[in-house]
């Protein structure tokens, strides 16, 4: 036994002998393997914080740990970094109280957020069509008027509100100039050019106070289609139960405005989606520029995307320009005029000297911009207070309309920069089964009722729909036939209802968003598409799963559970490519390692077979000489895997102390914050020396096996 | 006397790709105890293959090689490494010393491969042996360190560590000037001598053999004859130098 083990001792020493021997060999394997060791240690590691980090961000604003569905869906549910506007197919879930009860059967579930995601098409509003609206109420009201003095109120207002239309028409004026100057006459609609220059003539507007309805009428129909600068927006939206929400994602900050109260209609933007979508573009184009300044130290001059956004901002002064009425317009230009120590008498102009910034007057020119001009602007084509009526596609195809109005808007702490996390905005869910297209057993008799009453033919059934019942406010409908998605946001004044006025209904419509309160029992029983579930611990996301869809199952419900990471989709699927791109590395590695061990061995192998035969002759067994040679790579594997391992571990916490900065918004929510620290996993630095072992174990064996057929007759064999 | 290696009629082929090579083509030898004998002839006439039949390295074709009553085509690899281990030492022409390793370990090795012995034994056998090579003082030194005279010592001291039964040595001398060749046959014979250990070796210096006891003479993979020094003709002349000479050329 003692001589088994100074054996052993030898063939130990012969091998690190072997080793040292062949440094050069030793140092280009061993690196290989310090390498691969290293990456598998500070790869994992750095994934194992992200998928940590990202299910912080996932869970944490509106995944909650698992997702719950109607199994009978056609398509899967995703919660997250949808891309299209397309909804998934989803079965509904019919009554969420009865779903609740079920998954708080479930011990590990903590709480339950009924949902239902889904977006639709939004026009934000016309400048021209809120100024013509307040100049046809201005002209109302002075009919109206009793006394003197509410008529010289009146008056004024409508000498005003003329002057801002009339600043628009010479808007509509200089572009129609400018576009002669770049197009061929005939590219001009003549038409529409005589009618601008009708609406600029002096004459038009003497005669406006003698027929001021029909001018209302002249500028509604034939000017203001050609001052059209409003945007479509697509608006995400998850209906869910405020106070649920609130409370199972604690992360969620409301930013602006207040909380929808319980039973209320109500929307509430992502801030994210309200500075993006909603801010006057030049805006927010300046907070992007000084974002870029001041939080990645970039420099107008050097980057090509704050270079651009300037001469947008330069290019696109029309928009603040229409919103400019007279006396705007005077004390623009004066202000302008000072700050530029400029004569020029052309506001627009003036506009698009003062954009015109650079890395050294930029800071000043910003401060400017929100302290002198921004007060007397809309920045935000909707605002807190407002009621936003959106249109959306229900799921048999008919237009479903519904007044929400705007409460505020949130945020999630840590995420407020990602995009992801502020893509979706929150409604209350009753106004979302209406859009959706849930129909509640009075709103069905209600339909039957007058099906009956118009003797109801048969045509496509979704025509038949649209048609009849299509939209609470019909002939809207109709008169807007072929763009049908439409939302008319009215900051600070009700919305125009073309061609037939605001109806009755639409008044009403707009006075029960925001006075009625529904019963908890009606936001409670009805039908949601989705639930959220928070777990009391998260590590038994599987377990809970399959208790979710047991538990389903024996209430009668076909529940489909899903984790986080799926339900958030293409994010989710994003980790594990990741994941797979790491393992590929890290298998591409390994292989060349394996090579390139292999063949180091084997040529060593080659040059020792006389000393292997001169062995084999004096009686050393062939097992003596396979652990000579499997020794001597597992010490490589082991020295410099266990350096390799070690560096990594170290690299991980010497990272983790400084942390890695998010460079752009989708970092911020994969981050969960401003920077990822990541942490050394013990199972990733395991996993790594019991990989370096294996592949270098692994790699000694063709080598060995040749060693193994080398024969005593070897060692006699001269080499001349 | 009792015989420890009997050769009757062996046989041995070698096949190139698809061509036979005859290396032995029916040899009978018998070596008894003590006997300290050269295996002489030119180049390609089968002196290595006997001596590889002899140690065990290889097998015969036909006919049988017995090595310590051992019959070597019935044992297994296994076997022969073993019987290679405790009864026959090996000394090469290259030496084949181990050369990462010192004098010391390079000596002690057929000893570890045994497991027999104690350590405290050990040392006492490697230096005793290096003390009688006269390299006790470079126990220390890797093989590079030293001539090639002291390397085919510290080889000598190798084959005999084990104290086996016999000793083959295949030309011993052929890398080595003419003194220091004699000087090792003499460190040969002397432990022929006080340790009564069987001597093999092949040579093809006459010089070398007249060394021996007895002279077998192969040709062209044959048993020529079995002569006594005294016979060889015109021993240290230049002439006859290398025997078959003639046949080589």
């Amino acid at each position: 036994m003692r001589g088994k083990l100074a054996a052993l001792g030898v063939v130990a020493q012969m091998a690190f002998r072997n080793l040292f021997a062949s440094r050069l060999k030793t140092i280009i394997v061993g690196g290989i393997i310090f390498f691969g060791g290293l990456l598998v240690v500070a790869g994992n590691s750095l994934l194992d914080s992200l998928v940590a980090s990202m299910s912080r961000s996932v869970i944490g604003s509106v995944a909650g740990h698992i997702q719950v569905y109607n199994a009978a869906s056609k398509d899967p549910l995703e919660v997250m970094g949808r891309m299209m506007m397309g909804d998934p197919d989803l079965a509904q879930l019919d009554d969420f109280a009865k779903v609740r009860a079920s998954l708080l059967k479930v011990p590990n579930v903590k709480s339950v957020v009924p949902m239902g995601i889904s977006g639709a098409l939004v026009t934000s509003g016309n400048t021209i069509d809120l100024a013509l609206e307040k100049l046809r109420n201005a002209v109302k009201a002075r009919a109206n008027a009793k006394t003197d003095a509410e008529r010289a109120s009146a008056d004024a207002k409508v000498t005003s509100e003329k002057g801002h239309v009339r600043q628009i028409v010479s808007v509509l004026q200089n572009d129609l100039k400018n576009a002669k100057t770049v197009l061929d006459a005939r590219a001009i609609d003549q038409d529409d050019a005589a009618a601008v220059a009708r609406a600029a003539s002096d004459a038009f507007w003497r005669d406006f106070d003698k027929e001021p309805l029909e001018s209302l009428e002249f500028l509604e129909n034939r000017i203001a289609s050609q001052a059209a600068d409003a945007d479509l927006l697509f608006l995400n939206y998850v209906g869910t139960d405020f106070k649920a929400f609130e409370k199972a994602f604690d992360r969620m900050k409301i930013v602006e405005g207040t909380m929808v109260p319980p039973g209320k209609r109500g929307f509430l933007f992502s801030k994210q989606v309200y500075e993006e979508q909603l801010k006057l573009k030049a805006a927010r184009r300046l907070d992007k520029i000084r974002e870029g300044l001041e939080s990645q130290g970039e420099t107008i001059a050097a980057t090509p995307d704050l270079t651009r956004m300037v001469r947008e901002n330069v290019s696109q002064v029309r928009e603040i320009l229409l919103q400019l009425d007279n006396a705007k317009t005077a004390d623009f230009r004066a202000k302008l005029q000072r700050e530029l120590g400029s004569k020029e008498a052309d506001v627009g102009k003036l506009l698009a000297a003062f954009f015109q910034t650079d890395d050294n007057n930029f800071r000043q020119r910003y401060d400017f911009f929100y302290q002198e001009l921004a007060p007397s602007l809309e920045l935000y084509r909707v605002r807190v207070g407002d009621v936003l009526t959106i249109k959306a596609f229900t799921r048999s195809g008919y237009v479903q309309s519904v007044n929400v109005p705007v409460y505020g808007t949130f945020q999630f702490q840590g995420l407020e920069k990602s995009t992801l996390a502020g893509a979706l905005n929150l409604m209350d869910l009753v106004s979302f089964r209406e859009l959706y297209g849930f129909m509640s057993g009075e709103k069905l008799a209600e339909i039957q009722e007058l099906r009956k009453a118009s003797g109801a033919h048969d045509v496509s059934r979704e025509n038949a729909e649209a048609e009849l019942f299509g939209s609470k406010s019909a002939g809207d409908d109709a008169a807007l036939a072929g763009r049908r998605i439409q939302a008319t946001t009215t900051p600070g004044v009700a919305p125009v209802m073309r061609d037939l006025g605001e109806s009755l209904t639409g008044k009403l419509q707009r006075e029960e968003a925001k006075s009625r309160v529904f019963p908890s029992d009606e936001v409670e029983r009805g039908v949601v598409l989705n639930a959220a579930v928070i777990l009391k611990d998260p590590t038994k996301l599987r377990e809970t799963m399959a208790a979710i869809e047991a538990q389903g199952k024996q209430d009668g419900l076909a529940l489909k559970a899903i984790d986080w990471k799926t339900a958030a989709g293409l994010i989710g699927q994003f980790i594990d490519v990741a994941r797979q791109v790491l393992y590929v590395a890290i298998l591409i590695i390994f292989l060349i390692a394996l090579v390139i061990i292999n063949n180091a061995l084997v040529m060593a192998t080659l040059e020792r077979v006389r000393e292997i035969g001169t062995l084999r002759a004096i009686g050393a067994q062939r097992r003596f000489i396979l652990a000579m040679l499997v020794i001597e790579a597992i010490v490589v594997g082991f020295v410099f895997g266990g350096l390799g391992a070690g560096t990594g571990a170290l690299l991980v916490s010497v990272i983790g102390k400084i942390g890695i900065p998010a460079k752009s918004d989708v970092w911020f929510f994969f981050f969960s914050g401003p920077r990822l620290h990541p942490f050394i996993g013990t199972s990733n630095v395991i996993a790594a020396f019991i990989i370096v072992l294996l592949v270098s174990a692994f790699s000694s064996f063709y080598p060995a096996w040749l060693a193994m057929r080398v024969t005593p007759r070897q060692a006699m064999q001269e080499d001349e | 006397m009792k015989a420890i290696v009997s050769v009757k009629d062996a046989v041995k082929n070698y096949t190139l790709g698809n061509v036979v090579v005859p290396a032995l083509r029916g040899v009978s030898l018998d070596v008894i105890e003590g006997d300290f004998i050269a295996i002489a002839g030119p180049s390609g006439s089968g002196k290595t293959t006997l001596l590889n039949l002899i140690g065990c390295v290889d097998v015969p074709t036909s006919g049988t090689v017995e090595v310590a009553g051992n019959d070597t085509r019935t044992l297994s690899e296994r076997q022969l490494t073993s019987l290679r281990l405790h009864t026959i030492g090996f000394i090469f022409q290259s030496f084949n010393l181990v050369s990462v390793l010192t004098l010391f370990q390079n000596v002690e090795l057929p000893l570890l491969l045994q497991g027999k012995l104690s350590g405290p034994e050990r040392v006492k056998r490697v230096t005793g042996l290096l003390d009688r090579v006269g390299l006790r003082e470079h126990a220390g030194h890797r093989p590079s360190e030293l001539s090639g005279g002291q390397r085919q010592r510290v080889a000598i001291a190798r084959a005999l560590v084990t104290k086996p039964g016999l000793v083959l040595a295949d030309e011993p001398t052929a890398n080595l000037d003419s003194v220091t060749g004699q000087n090792i046959l003499d460190v040969m014979k002397e432990l022929n001598r006080t340790e009564g250990t069987t001597f093999i070796f092949s040579t093809h210096d006459q010089r070398v053999m007249s060394n021996a006891n007895a002279i077998v003479r192969l040709a062209d993979g044959k048993f020529l004859d079995r002569i006594a020094p005294s016979a060889l003709v015109g021993s240290g002349g230049q002439g006859g130098h290398e025997l078959g000479k003639g046949t080589r050329a």
